[in-house]
């Protein structure tokens, strides 16, 4: 992530948040937080809490972000943001657990007929392979909840279609013949489908480094007539260093509600 | 395939409760930028390196990268760390950790270092690598904090003992690790009993020398890898003398230790000058030393050893105010002081008080103007530490004294006066490990340790990366009295100064015959004459040579090899 999209990300942030923006220059941003971001971001469950039993006059913090020292004024005060930096990953985090689930409906133009809305299913997930090392994939699947129509991508799909959380004029929403609990497992399946797929050499390449470690360790421990309580940690350890697994994250999703030709 | 897949279908239930009751649903701004933000946190390779991405404040050296790759591509996250000294053993292990950390398979993290280093650790993984370390103040701290610092003196004792132990750690970073050698400790014992997935060993000390502490460290490393004891001992006996004697060995060894060198990094390092500058006593300052001198042969002082002559007669060599402290102490220490013996010191006393001037902080405070720069005096001795802060400011020159019993704050503080204010740093210690002064290329020995690994220490601190210009080291030393033999013989001989960093303790472990002060006090407390006194030290410096010559002879062989 690049200084700017920092910067671009923030505010975007702050905005959706209806964070008033005070100053938004190049190089810094300063912010007024609302109440609900204060508690969500600064972390003083006292202050808080000392107010709603007192009923004083809340009080939320005002930040300002410096995304770029060369660009923002001198001896301005303010955190240093930079994509290595807790406060960022504290939002990023934040972004992710304001924004879990959705439903959105497609706002479309025709104003002429009553116009059918087709349900859609979308899952945004994050595929890990793990081992002693590791590795991401991000997927985005769609599936549509009346003819069953799975796409990839879906997400990248959806930039394209303007959005709004409410139904339009003139819409109807057909009700889904699959279940969205039905749907789930019917993606969950075609990820593991998929990933069957994959190349899993790094799996095999991962046990093996394993065996070896663990005929070392076999080696080590040979003298050994009892049972020893190392021999296990060490034993153990090595299983979770090396043992080979898959994980299927889940990043958000929701309910879209799209015309026929939407996707 | 036969991975076992794990979806996480936590998230399910709440998702259905949703639906079923109309919301709440997220805005879809945020929902588009959660996604961004994931697509900018995934990890697409299992190779290469994240961390330097997150760590704007620091620029890794190509080693240290190359190093960190190593450890997690090729070492499956267990290695021993050697680098030679000021390599940045640190920052490699920094790095490993952070990566570690990004790709998410670390978490639980222990740090067990010296007690002096603990907070310095805490600092620099907060500060260089944003990782939120913790020092271990209160008992609670071992479970409820993910990365915690603490010495291994205070993690091996109850209560943090049985917490310590319950726990599973993802990653283990011993620094120091050189002091785990031997397998009966309780330390070795300790660090055995850890639960870990990962570890990193760091050393400054070539372990190639013993095989039994090899053995150890690696054991406590990867068990079995180098076989089990009572086979390990069968093949290798346990009194061979180094890991060079068997190639095989050398081989599995490298599979879990890197050490970097020197001269292997590619960084251009700048060069040592060095200048001895011989300096005469004044007539007073001669008649104090010889009086000092004289005392070995008289009948009271052989009981308080040699060894307090020959302390009274170094100190002679630095400044009046170091032998009258010590004067003062030994008449105080002593019980029952015979009136001969406070006779005695009485009369040193008188000679101290007679001299008026001290030659060498002449000659110093002539330098110091000549250079025109800063510099940094390194002395042996408080008391003549103190007398030349005095000296110096009666010629309008500003110093500040630096001691290793400083405070880390303090320490920092001292620093920074001296590189914004101050011309000159007095230091009565290398300060040991953390300060770096590499802005300054000037040092004075106004005295000489005689242990070479502390002038090695000294010199490090400006001698190390950063440095851009050569480096100048003045030795002073008096003509005719111990501290030219010891310049002469033993410095200048080896040409210790010139020295590559990190070489010289590569030299001195391979010699094994233990440590050279203890052979300097012997030659120089128990020689009964001048001439063997010079033949000892002969011997000695011939010793250092050969072990040198070896040295070389190996670098060549391995050139020829390649």
């Amino acid at each position: 992530m690049q200084q700017q999209e920092i910067h671009d990300f923030l505010l975007t942030y702050f905005q959706a948040n209806d964070c008033p923006i005070i100053e938004n220059n190049p190089g810094y941003l300063i912010v007024q937080l609302t109440v609900e971001l204060d508690k969500e971001l600064m972390n003083r469950p006292f202050y808080w809490h000392y107010l709603e039993k007192t009923g004083g006059i809340p009080n939320p913090m005002r930040l300002t972000f410096i995304t770029d020292q060369k660009k923002a004024p001198e001896n301005m005060k303010g955190e240093i943001i930079h994509f290595g930096s807790p406060r960022l990953h504290q939002i990023f985090d934040s972004t992710k657990k304001l924004a879990s689930y959705i439903r959105l409906y497609e706002n479309h133009q025709h104003i002429q007929s009553q116009t059918a809305l087709f349900p859609w299913l979308c899952m945004n997930v994050k595929i890990s392979y793990q081992c002693d090392r590791k590795r991401d994939i991000f997927k985005s699947i769609g599936l549509q909840l009346i003819n069953g129509q799975m796409v990839e991508d879906f997400h990248i799909r959806l930039q394209k279609v303007p959005l709004t959380p409410k139904i339009p004029d003139y819409s109807f929403t057909l009700s889904p013949l699959v279940k969205p609990k039905s749907g789930m497992i019917r993606v969950e399946n075609y990820l593991k489908s998929v990933i069957s797929e994959d190349d899993h050499s790094w799996a095999d390449e991962a046990r093996k480094r394993w065996e070896q470690d663990l005929r070392l360790l076999n080696h080590f421990y040979e003298d050994e007539e009892e049972e020893n309580e190392n021999y296990e940690t060490e034993k153990k350890a090595l299983q979770e260093q090396y043992e080979p697994k898959i994980n299927i994250s889940f990043i958000n999703g929701g309910l879209f509600y799209l015309t026929e030709k939407a996707i | 395939m036969s991975v076992e897949i794990e979806f996480d279908s936590s998230w399910q239930d709440d998702f259905l409760h949703r639906i079923d009751n109309d919301g709440p649903w997220g805005n879809w701004e945020l929902f588009k930028l959660a996604i961004d933000v994931e697509k900018h946190l995934v990890i697409p390779e299992f190779e290469g390196l994240q961390a330097p991405n997150h760590l704007p404040n620091l620029t890794p050296l190509p080693h240290q990268l190359e190093t960190a790759k190593q450890v997690i591509e090729n070492m499956n996250g267990k290695a021993i760390l050697a680098d030679e000294v000021g390599l940045g053993k640190t920052i490699e292990a920094g790095l490993i950790l952070k990566e570690y950390m990004i790709r998410g398979l670390v978490k639980k993290v222990l740090i067990l270092v010296p007690a002096s280093l603990v907070t310095q650790w805490a600092i620099e993984l907060n500060s260089k690598f944003f990782i939120p370390a913790v020092t271990q103040r209160k008992s609670y701290v071992w479970e409820q904090c993910d990365v915690v610092v603490s010495s291994i003196d205070t993690a091996k004792r109850n209560p943090h003992r049985d917490i310590i132990n319950k726990l599973d750690y993802d990653l283990i970073i011993i620094d120091e690790a050189h002091k785990l050698k031997n397998n009966k400790t309780k330390n070795y014992e300790f660090v055995q009993n850890l639960k870990k997935k990962f570890c990193l060993l760091l050393t400054a000390t070539p372990i190639q020398n013993r095989i039994e502490e090899i053995f150890n460290l690696v054991s406590l490393l990867k068990p079995g890898h180098l076989g089990s004891e009572t086979a390990f001992y069968e093949k290798y006996k346990r009194d061979a003398r180094s890991l060079n004697d068997d190639e095989h060995l050398k081989e599995l060894v490298n599979k879990v230790m890197i050490r970097n060198r020197r001269a292997d990094t590619g960084i251009e390092w700048t060069k040592r000058q060095v200048e001895t500058i011989p300096i005469e006593f004044s007539s007073a300052e001669k008649d104090l030393y010889d009086s000092i001198s004289v005392l070995k042969s008289e009948g009271d002082w052989v009981q308080t050893s040699a060894f307090s002559v020959m302390t009274l007669q170094r100190e002679a060599c630095s400044s009046r105010e170091a032998v009258f402290y010590t004067l003062k102490n030994m008449l105080q220490k002593k019980e029952n002081p015979t009136p001969a013996f406070e006779e005695q010191i009485e009369f040193l006393i008188k000679k101290v008080e007679a001299v008026q001037q001290n030659s060498k902080a002449e000659k110093a405070l002539e330098l110091i103007q000549q250079v025109n720069d800063k510099v940094i005096i390194f002395t042996e001795y408080r008391a003549t530490q103190m007398y030349l802060q005095w000296y110096l400011k009666q010629h309008g020159i500003s110093s500040v004294p630096f001691r290793g019993g400083f405070k880390r704050g303090k320490k920092d503080w001292m620093r920074e006066l001296f590189q914004k204010h101050a011309q000159v740093l007095i230091a009565t210690e290398a300060g040991g490990e953390g300060i770096n002064l590499q802005f300054c290329n000037h040092i004075i020995n106004f005295d000489l340790p005689w242990n070479p690994m502390r002038l090695e220490q000294r010199i490090g601190r400006i001698h190390r990366l950063g440095q851009e210009k050569d480096v100048m080291i003045y030795n002073f030393a008096i003509k005719g009295t111990v501290e030219e033999h010891i310049l002469k013989l033993l410095y200048e001989k080896i040409h210790l100064f010139e020295k590559v960093i990190g070489e010289l303790d590569d030299i001195l472990t391979k010699l094994e015959f233990g440590n050279i002060e203890d052979h300097l006090i012997d030659i120089f407390g128990q020689s009964s004459s001048e001439g063997e006194m010079r033949i000892k030290m002969e011997n000695l410096s011939s010793m250092i040579e050969f072990a040198q010559s070896m040295k070389e002879g190996e670098s060549h062989a391995a050139a020829g090899n390649s």
